[in-house]
């Protein structure tokens, strides 16, 4: 059996992105929204954790814990906004949220 | 080896919770194979000797982001007949993995050219005390700019959250 190395890290962090990207296109679920984007920033999380180690340098780690850290405001700010959206339309219908449509 | 069948289970767990994730109908469910994956990604971080990261994704993803979604996902109570309509999701999946499968063999392709080693680390990589030095020595502005940015995320959420505003004048 062979051996672990970087190219499975990228190759895995590379199909997460992918996962995350469908459901950030396709589903209209808006809390699915937030899934999926945490989705993609985790997986650019373990490509930053793994050349880290790769190189043996510790400033991926340090992108990786400002990235966690992002993460965590946004969706702390995000989920606010959509609990106040479903109080004043009972829907969190991605496709009904045309009310800045020009 | 063990670390080789570490690694897969892990990375079974990961794509799995993330599929299921992207899949599911229930937003419950969804969120419960999200947390799956999160841990998951946090084993991942432990097999690469990333201590704090193991540390931080733990408390941080699965921790407050995951007991967040969920709080928010139980006290909306979203009725099944509510949840937005999504006709022939599984076939625009499926197209996409198409899509995207090229990409991820290219890109294994790409990186089977770079060395197979990795580096050798010192005694104490990315253990707590290397990684608090590094974080206070060379990465303080970043350090503090992200303090000022969760500072305003939560005055943000808390603002946004409030029931009425007092004096709207």
């Amino acid at each position: 059996m062979m051996e672990i190395t970087l190219q499975h890290y990228l190759v895995l962090s590379t199909i997460l992105f992918a996962i995350g990207l469908i459901g950030v296109m396709r589903r209209k679920n808006l809390l699915l929204l937030f899934f999926a984007t945490e989705i993609l920033l985790n997986a650019v999380n373990i490509a930053f954790a793994a050349i880290s180690s790769y190189y043996g340098d510790l400033t991926g780690q340090m992108f990786a814990f400002f990235i966690i850290a992002v993460a965590a405001s946004e969706v702390a700010v995000g989920l606010g906004l959509l609990v106040l959206w479903y109080k004043r339309t009972g829907k969190i219908d991605l496709d009904a949220m045309t009310s800045m449509r020009g | 080896m063990l670390e080789n069948s570490i690694f897969v289970l892990l990375a079974l767990f990961l794509l799995l919770g993330s599929a299921g994730m992207v899949g599911f109908k229930q937003t419950l469910f969804s969120a419960i194979s999200f947390m799956m994956a999160m841990l998951a990604l946090a084993g991942m971080f432990a097999l690469l000797d990333n201590s704090f990261l193991f540390l931080a994704q733990i408390m941080v993803s699965v921790g407050a982001v995951v007991v967040l979604s969920l709080l928010v996902i139980v006290s909306v109570n979203v009725k099944e007949e509510n949840l937005p309509k999504e006709p022939a999701k599984f076939r625009w999946m499926l197209f996409a993995v198409v899509l995207v499968a090229p990409l991820a063999i290219v890109i294994y392709k790409a990186l089977t050219y770079m060395p197979h080693t990795w580096a050798k680390t010192g005694e104490g990589y990315g253990s707590l005390k290397m990684m608090g030095m590094t974080l206070f020595k060379d990465w303080v502005l970043p350090f503090e700019i992200v303090s000022v940015l969760l500072l305003a995320a939560m005055v943000g959420a808390i603002v946004i959250a409030r029931k009425e505003p007092s004096n709207d004048a």
